[in-house]
């Protein structure tokens, strides 16, 4: 067993990294200059905050932050093909 | 004494793959501000997904495994973040793939800064090829 301490240490170096490149993404969401780069960016901030929930609950000791993490993936997948099917035929399909 | 050093192993790799995971997804933060189009931000949305989630993942579920906490959320945490990883690995490159394809496809966006296009390049020539059949 490692002790509590050291991973304690571990997380708290790479939290502040995730935060900057967290208001970076949003940056580029927010002024994107056209729809695809703001869904890209959406798809690129979805990823990470899964990787933060499961950091998160690295530091908290809870099993129930990381099935979170499972389900925003997938539903960063989902915008990411609804997104490209409409500019491929430009309707939803059925 | 070996047991220990090989938890002491485990939870290096992982802690590693956690760092160099939060510094691949700075580099990708950089370069989805500072590239100039949205074909080359795909590059960046690569290293954002692959190495700013999923090195990251791994590590979380290494270092879960030998993490002192009661048995049930241990494993808990290592099997959750083991199958998101495996989850995002899969699914971001399809992802932006699609997107990319649809993109370039519709013309939603103008390449602007480019060099040569070969693929617009070729989707002409080949309507030619039919024009003239």
């Amino acid at each position: 067993m490692i002790s509590e301490t050291y991973v304690t240490i571990v997380v708290l170096f790479v939290l502040p990294i995730f935060l900057a490149a967290f208001i970076l993404y949003c940056i580029r969401i927010i002024k994107g200059p056209s729809v695809p780069d703001m869904v890209l960016a959406v798809d690129a901030l979805s990823f990470d905050i899964a990787a933060f929930m499961g950091i998160l609950a690295l530091y908290f000791k809870s099993s129930l932050l990381i099935t979170g993490a499972i389900v925003l993936a997938l539903w960063a997948y989902a915008l990411d093909i609804f997104i490209a099917k409409y500019y491929e035929k430009k309707e939803l399909g059925e | 004494m070996n047991e220990k050093m090989i938890d002491l192993i485990i939870f290096i790799i992982g802690a590693a793959l956690m760092i160099i995971g939060a510094i691949c997804d700075l580099i990708g933060a950089l370069g989805f501000i500072r590239f100039p189009n949205f074909f080359v931000r795909l590059h960046a949305a690569t290293i954002g997904a692959i190495g700013g989630a999923v090195y990251p993942l791994f590590g979380v579920a290494l270092v879960a495994l030998v993490m002192e906490a009661p048995a049930f959320t241990r494993y808990a945490i290592a099997g959750g973040a083991f199958v998101t990883a495996i989850i995002i690995l899969l699914i971001a490159p399809t992802g932006s793939h699609a997107l990319a394809r649809a993109t370039h496809r519709a013309k939603v966006v103008p390449v602007y800064p480019k060099i040569c296009d070969h693929l617009e390049e070729d989707r002409g020539e080949v309507k030619e090829e039919v024009k003239e059949a």
